[in-house]
């Protein structure tokens, strides 16, 4: 089941286990610019605002109907993020696809989970999710372009632009297995009391063309895909939500639903210059997924706009990343990403 | 069961004993009323005062509003006009939950409605 909360997307199982709660969360951010450099992670501006698309079904089209599902505004060209919180520390494998491309793998979107490879994130130990996995460690940044140019990863991959959006699905772990977790901890606390506190971890808080949009990959970023270590029978596969979460073009977002959009972010250099932080993350003793083939051969934006002859990406200056803050995984859920704008 | 005279009246002494402020004639000015009216409803003497003085009453006192005009045999106009818009919707949904108890009826979940893609 799947709730819409203060915009978050809140996956519940309680058939499997009261504890099973899953938060996923679209941020807005800053677009790193398409330049060649590998780019830390930039800040959260604030969740995108989330909307049941049964709530504007007079204005919108007939096909977002029938995915049902949600919808959110981005600006040609903004970019976005993917919180991943799961307050008890339950484990999910959560799948994200974008125009029903995977983001991790590039493959189509397929049911239940797969290996060999990987095609899905495991929370808690994966934070965020910020574009496609090109490389071990190296992710493009998921950017919105209107459906139909050519831009998106779908369009790259399938040659066509049937669908667009994000979608997202997401597996619980068995009840059975996060028994055993919590009896282990249940040990761990006990041989832990009496130990000194270990020193807070600071968290990265987090960040028209036509109407309908999609992502494609822009600037390139330090972004590790972790290896789920979980065994495949520990995965609850007989119990699942997904949901189609559309982009509309924020310029027609006031027209659908009578309510501004959010403003257009800083560009990547006016908050560099201003001295505000970006994020690196570093995860102890975890291996990181293998970059997609199919990805990395798809073109940025920005290469596909050059080609083409357009600028998609106004802006694209250099930027110089100064304030980098290291983030550490914490013990305890969810790092938030927070930029101060 | 306690009438809505003796509910307001036990609040107000109540909160007289840590404040003088909450006399009759003070709570009355306050309220916009005369203080000989809300001494007769106080004393179950009057018919019930308007909802627009239960709700004054109800902030004055610190009690809830809806508890309040319930005692004084009113339904908030605001849920009126909730179930007039839709109330077909609305009765079916009171007549369901008006029998579970209070701890059952914990709050309405909207699920996000998956269709197909």
């Amino acid at each position: 089941m799947i709730e819409l909360r203060n915009d978050s997307l809140v996956f519940a199982f309680p058939q499997v286990h009261a504890d099973a709660r899953l938060e996923v969360e679209l941020q807005r951010t800053l677009r790193i610019p398409d330049d060649g450099k590998n780019h830390p992670l930039p800040p959260g501006l604030g969740r995108f605002p989330l909307r049941h698309v049964d709530d504007h079904a007079a204005h919108l089209p007939a096909e977002w109907i029938r995915h049902g599902g949600v919808m959110l505004p981005m600006y040609q060209a903004e970019a976005l993020w993917i919180n991943f919180r799961s307050p008890a520390g339950y484990p999910f494998a959560v799948k994200v696809a974008t125009g029903k491309i995977n983001a991790v793998t590039g493959e189509g979107w397929r049911d239940g989970l797969n290996r060999g490879p990987q095609d899905y994130v495991a929370v808690p130990g994966q934070p965020w999710l910020d574009g496609y996995v090109v490389e071990k460690g190296l992710i493009r940044q998921f950017v919105a372009m209107p459906l139909g140019a050519g831009y998106t990863a779908e369009e790259q991959v399938t040659g066509a632009a049937e669908h667009g959006g994000l979608q997202i699905m997401a597996f619980p772990l068995r009840r059975e297995a996060w028994e055993r977790i919590l009896a282990e901890r249940e040990k761990m606390r006990k041989k832990m009391e009496g130990m000194a506190a270990p020193a807070p971890m600071m968290a990265r808080a987090p960040a028209a063309g036509g109407m309908a949009m999609g992502l494609g990959a822009g600037g390139r970023m330090r972004q590790s895909i972790y290896t789920d270590t979980t065994a495949m029978e520990d995965w609850d596969l007989r119990v699942s939500s997904r949901c189609f979460v559309h982009i509309a073009n924020s310029m027609v977002w006031r027209s659908i639903t009578g309510t501004e959009p959010p403003t257009v972010p800083p560009t990547s250099a006016e908050y560099s210059r201003a001295g505000l932080p970006w994020f690196d993350y570093y995860a102890e003793g975890r291996t990181a997924v293998e970059g997609s083939g199919i990805l990395a051969g798809i073109k940025s934006v920005f290469t596909f706009g050059k080609e083409k002859g357009d600028v998609p990406l106004p802006e694209n200056e250099p930027v110089e990343a100064v304030n980098v803050v290291a983030l550490h995984e914490k013990h305890t859920p969810a790092s938030v990403r927070e930029g101060a704008f | 069961m306690t009438t809505l005279g003796d509910y307001l009246r036990e609040r107000r002494e109540a909160l007289r004993e840590g404040d003088r402020g909450y006399s009759l004639r003070q709570v009355a000015q306050r309220v916009g009323i005369e203080p000989s009216f809300l001494s007769k409803v106080e004393r179950n003497e009057s018919p019930p005062p308007s909802e627009d003085t239960l709700r004054r009453l109800s902030a004055e006192l610190s009690l809830d509003t809806d508890t309040v005009l319930a005692m004084a045999g009113k339904v908030s106009s605001d849920l009126q006009e909730v179930i007039r818009r839709r109330p077909t919707l609305f009765a079916a949904l009171i007549r369901e939950l008006k029998d579970l108890p209070d701890h059952a009826v914990l709050r309405l979940v909207r699920e996000v409605r998956d269709g197909e893609w």
